[in-house]
């Protein structure tokens, strides 16, 4: 006997009968794919996951309800299951496919998303930024309640990218592969923003209010530390990545040194043009 | 068209390559390569009448097999010769890794040139052969992977009756893949086509298979086939989401892929 399958709203027919049956198991990890899509309540956010092909709704049922969820969401899901398989598969398309057959859904499914990976490890980047972010947040707002000191920026900096890098540790022994395709020319706009906005957010938490060229300067700097310790963290075999976190302590270090010495070569200029100013008047005189 | 087909079955494999100058191995292989199957996956090739699909398809799952279990053995370095001979023997066993593909077809002729094929090539394992209508597959539901039609949806009368046999039979997060001729917006490769299409193919098929008529039904049947975009909706009202087509030869042949979310 032939069912007929033509409900009036075209809900997504799996992850229907995914949330119905799974309701409770599921609902952290909606709700927490909720909030990627709504607007960030304040301060800078890193940007959402960039998506490939926009899904297109033709036809009927192109509205989506509360109750189901569109592909995106699903995509979502799929590729935060994937993250599991990924020490085992590395970041590919066969990571995808387990991910999805957790989820009740076929192997083919996977076919979705490119077969290099790139989208898991995109995904991977913005979740690990958005959790960046939100442990930033609640560090300041523990400082506003006056529960916890504002820390020198120095250490701010170095807890906050620590902070970041320690999110790589599940994932290290493939990370290397994972840079490698976050550097393809078709994912370089994608990679490039994604970092960009992680280092904006550490600096708007870090309480920096400039809007002069130090802005640039800051950033570039910044995330010259980041990406260099990044690196130097693949090829880490200490135990608890202590090298790692002492050679960002240096490099922390050296930044602050050198906006120093910046800006006291800054006023050294300053008062030897004044000088010779005065100089040139006193013999025009 | 069933007797088209009839007569066509023992002929087709030589038509094709003459025909289409040998390309259609070459679109049948993108095919296979935009599936990326991984082993384990369970296909339905309908319209699959000599196999094409179903071979390619055998060989991408036992290479994608053989390179999970080098790396596998790569990781267990130190384990002992004895260990080694045994796990290599059950994946032997395994080499297809439980992946099966359902060839389903309406005509037997095509079915029965299939069959000796798979024999004279050597395929015996993880293939099965069904007679089917497209229109009513003889399958339950929810129960396959993947949903193969190459060249066989412009010869079915009720094409959306079709695509919802395909969208029932498909598992949830299952694709939807079709290879077919379509339409050429290039309108100087169009009137090249055209040519070759009206004055070329039905030669070839009274001298190659002593059968004009057929042929001449096949080009025309391919030019009252919906276009790209037109097929794309179709698709996507039978249920299908993520709907996207990709031509291949500036339009001669699209591949469309949707999938049962």
């Amino acid at each position: 006997v032939r069912c007929q399958h033509c409900p009036p709203l075209r809900a997504l027919q799996a992850s229907a009968a995914l949330r119905r049956a799974s309701d409770e198991h599921k609902e952290p990890l909606t709700s927490s794919s909720q909030q990627h899509f709504d607007s960030p309540p304040a301060g800078h956010q890193p940007e959402q996951e960039p998506q490939g092909p926009h899904p297109s709704y033709t036809g009927l049922g192109g509205q989506e309800s509360e109750d189901y969820e569109s592909e995106e969401q699903l995509q979502h899901r799929i590729l935060t299951a994937a993250l599991e398989f990924v020490p085992e598969h590395g970041w590919t398309a066969e990571a995808i496919a387990e991910g999805a057959k957790t989820l009740g859904l076929s192997v083919a499914a996977a076919g979705m998303f490119h077969s290099d990976g790139s989208e898991l490890i995109l995904h991977f980047v913005s979740e690990c930024n958005t959790k960046l972010s939100k442990l930033l947040e609640k560090e300041q707002k523990l400082v506003q309640l006056g529960e916890a000191e504002k820390k020198p920026i120095d250490e701010f900096l170095r807890d906050a990218v620590e902070a970041r890098l320690r999110m790589l540790i599940p994932y290290i022994e493939k990370w290397p592969q994972a840079l490698s395709v976050l550097l393809l020319p078709r994912n370089i706009p994608s990679s490039l923003s994604l970092l960009t906005s992680m280092i904006d957010d550490i600096w708007h938490y870090a309480g920096d209010q400039s809007t002069d060229f130090s802005w640039y300067t800051r950033r570039a700097v910044l995330t010259g530390i980041y990406n260099t310790t990044e690196l130097v963290m693949m090829q880490d075999s200490s135990p608890g990545f202590e090298d790692t976190w002492r050679f960002l302590e240096n490099r922390v270090a050296d930044a602050m040194t050198m906006s120093n010495t910046a800006s006291q070569v800054q006023s050294t200029g300053e008062a030897v043009v004044q000088g010779l100013m005065g100089a040139a008047v006193t013999v025009s005189n | 068209v069933y007797q088209v087909f009839e007569n066509v079955a023992k002929k087709y494999d030589v038509m094709n390559d003459s025909m289409t100058l040998g390309i259609h191995r070459v679109w049948k292989d993108i095919l296979m390569h935009k599936m990326n199957p991984c082993p384990g996956t369970l296909l339905l090739d309908v319209a699959g009448g000599t196999g094409d699909i179903a071979f390619r398809f055998i060989n991408y799952v036992r290479s994608v097999q053989q390179r999970q279990l080098q790396r596998k053995l790569q990781h267990h370095q130190n384990l002992s010769w004895q260990e080694i001979f045994e796990s290599y023997q059950k994946d032997k066993f395994n080499s297809l890794g439980d992946s099966q593909v359902v060839v389903c077809d309406i005509n037997r002729e095509m079915l029965k040139v299939g069959k000796q094929k798979a024999q004279h090539l050597g395929y015996s394992e993880g293939l099965s052969w069904v007679l089917g209508n497209a229109e009513e597959l003889p399958f339950d539901d929810d129960k396959f992977d993947v949903y193969t039609i190459a060249f066989g949806i412009r010869n079915v009368t009720r094409i959306d009756l079709a695509l919802q046999e395909a969208y029932r039979v498909l598992k949830p997060g299952g694709r939807f893949l079709c290879l077919e001729f379509s339409h050429v917006s290039n309108p100087l490769l169009s009137r090249l086509y055209d040519l070759y299409s009206f004055q070329v193919i039905p030669v070839l098929g009274e001298v190659i298979a002593g059968d004009w008529k057929s042929y001449q039904y096949l080009v025309e049947s391919i030019r009252q086939f919906p276009p790209q975009e037109e097929l794309k909706a179709m698709i996507e009202d039978a249920g299908f989401f993520k709907v996207d087509y990709e031509n291949l030869n500036f339009g001669i042949v699209a591949i469309h892929s949707g999938f049962k979310l």
